[in-house]
């Protein structure tokens, strides 16, 4: 069972992947939106193993697997890794999606993520360690 | 658009760029119409602009012997296989594990390797291993996106017979489609490429001749004729010819930028009338071009020097060129772009096509003829280039023919040459049928050709020499 502080820490976290799935399946279509969180699960993951726990589906995204976890280990530095994933993920998207398109996706979720210290959806993202091997 | 350079020699121009990024490619084509040339050329290009290709073989050509096939070409390099070029089977795991691995297994390689390009070859063989049409139909959807996620440009290579390619459901799924095929026209075995469909982006329509060297591939875009409109700015300077009669008779020369047609019998002087206003041009600072599928360069100096023209020092320069081609040799659709490519690179200001003639008998139709002249003439006029088309005509005495094929349409100017018989002998005429924009002489003016040069005399005092 997971505490209402874990619960509600994560909570915001699949509120804005599930936003984020949303406005870009309908661009995407829902089988192309799960092969990009896949990629980006994979990128991530290299440097937060956790995110693996990240359920996803052609239905939807589902953290309640993450919260589990980050409640046998407070410790884990979940805000930095679903601010990695954002970021990566609305990176690759601008790319996909031309920046216009991107653009409007980002203000749509620069609403719901008001509240994070930091700015996932800032123009090119953060990038990846991982995307620098990529030419 | 971000695009991927094929670094192909002129595709880029026929594509607008290069091929849209991350767009899932077809590469269609018989059995020995140069495919896997075609991707491999295009990977070890990228490879040395740093991108890294992944080449998934199936069973349709060994790696061994395909990389032994490639050494033969100049674009291939030791250095780049292994770390920007990964060849990997994917046929071996199709056939042990049944074509729905694929995917996961192509993941797995994308992963690891994490590439830019993708070339499947062949995507027909994986074709054959999905029990039906649905379910192979949902395996390339399923690529389609898998290849734009991962932000790959994807060439999926396919031995495909022409009517397939609007009957089967990868064409329609792919966002670009490249047909390569050949024909044998005239005396010529041709390879030709059409781009049948490339999303988001414009291309150039129609059939694209190219040719594999040891340099690999080499695209010559079609000439178009028609589809833009003719715009360029009119120029009203003259060109002369250095023949005091002649340049009477055009009111001060030919106008800048204008197609003049000489048309005349066998040995009437066509070249020699063609090689003077070069070599007028010349004396002026002007470079020219001197096209010729008749006489070899040797023989234009001798005619030269027999004439008391000077023209050595011109050749000797580079401002006066002579192009030989033999008619034998003559592949209108290659020599066509390579002549027009040059004359726009060396700013080249008088050109002479001498003659023709041979470009027709080089073509497989009168209508393909017309065409490439037409797309051949719009050019030069864009490019202010004035031109002479020498044009034979076969009937030795006949009235004022121009030419059968209706050539007149394409010329601004026309000049005919041609013989009279005049008490017991054979004498030669000049006269100007049209001069587009310009006032000029009516009349016909006997002619001669002699070690002096050529001298227009005096204009011709009976009507009936025209019979």
């Amino acid at each position: 069972m997971v505490s209402d502080a874990i619960g509600n820490r994560i909570k915001r976290y699949e509120t804005l992947l599930k936003e984020m799935w949303a406005a870009s399946a309908k661009y995407l279509g829902a089988f192309s939106v799960s092969l990009l969180m896949e990629r980006v699960v994979w990128e991530v993951s290299l440097e937060y193993k956790e995110i693996e726990l990240l359920q996803y589906d052609q239905d939807g995204v589902s953290c309640a697997r993450i919260a589990a976890r980050l409640e046998e280990n407070p410790e884990l530095p979940v805000e930095d890794m679903f601010m990695k994933f954002i970021a990566r993920y609305v990176e690759i998207l601008a790319k996909l999606l031309g920046y216009e398109r991107a653009e409007e996706i980002r203000k749509r979720l620069r609403i719901l993520g008001e509240e994070f210290n930091e700015d996932p959806f800032a123009k090119g993202g953060m990038k990846s360690g991982e995307d620098k091997n990529r030419h | 658009m971000e695009r991927i350079k094929t670094g192909i020699k002129n595709l880029d121009y026929i594509l607008g760029g290069g091929v849209p990024a991350y767009s899932l490619n077809i590469v269609s084509g018989s059995p020995g119409s140069g495919k896997t040339i075609f991707v491999q050329h295009i990977i070890f290009n990228n490879a040395r602009d740093g991108l890294r290709s992944l080449y998934l073989t199936t069973i349709s050509e060994s790696q061994l012997k395909m990389i032994r096939h490639l050494q033969e070409f100049s674009f291939f390099s030791h250095e780049l296989l292994g770390d920007k070029i990964i060849y990997g089977d994917m046929g071996a795991v199709l056939r042990k594990e049944g074509a729905s691995r694929g995917l996961d297994y192509l993941v797995e390689l994308i992963k690891k390797y994490l590439p830019n390009i993708v070339v499947i070859d062949s995507l027909k063989v994986i074709r054959d291993l999905f029990p039906d049409e649905k379910a192979f139909r949902a395996f390339v959807f399923e690529l389609a996106a898998l290849f734009s996620v991962w932000e790959i440009t994807a060439f999926l290579v396919g031995e495909y017979e022409e009517e397939e390619l609007t009957r089967l459901s990868e064409f329609a799924i792919a966002d670009g489609i490249f047909h390569l095929y050949g024909q044998e026209e005239k005396r010529f075995q041709k390879r030709y490429m059409r781009i049948l469909k490339m999303r988001g982006t414009s291309f150039q329509q129609g059939e694209h001749l190219f040719q594999i060297s040891p340099l690999g591939i080499e695209v010559y875009p079609r000439l178009r004729p028609g589809g833009e409109e003719l715009q360029y700015e009119v120029k009203r300077g003259r060109k002369k010819f250095g023949i005091q009669g002649l340049d009477e008779m055009l009111c001060g020369g030919l106008l800048e930028g204008t197609i003049t047609l000489i048309s005349g019998a066998t040995g009437a002087g066509k070249t020699i009338f063609a090689l003077k206003f070069l070599l007028e041009g010349v004396q002026r600072g002007e470079r020219g071009v001197f096209l010729s599928f008749e006489e070899s360069a040797l023989q234009l100096q001798h005619t030269a020097r027999y004439l008391g023209w000077s023209i050595d020092g011109y050749l000797a320069d580079g401002q006066l060129e002579i192009k030989f081609i033999s008619p034998i040799e003559l592949d209108v659709d290659k020599h066509a772009f390579e002549i027009l490519d040059m004359i726009r690179e060396k700013k080249v200001e008088r050109f002479v096509i001498d003659s023709i003639s041979s470009f027709e008998s080089s073509v497989s139709d009168v209508q393909k003829y017309r065409d490439y002249l037409w797309a051949i003439g719009q050019q030069l006029r864009r490019e202010h280039v004035t031109t002479i088309f020498t044009v034979l005509n076969e009937d030795l005495f006949s009235p004022l023919v121009v030419s059968k094929a209706q050539l007149s349409l394409i010329a601004d100017n026309i000049i005919i040459l041609r013989y009279v018989e005049h008490n017991s002998s054979v004498k030669k005429v000049i006269g100007i049928l049209k001069a587009r924009g310009s006032d000029h002489d009516k009349s016909l003016r006997e002619y001669e050709i002699t070690a002096e040069g050529i001298s227009i005399l005096g204009r011709l005092d009976k009507m009936d020499m025209l019979k």
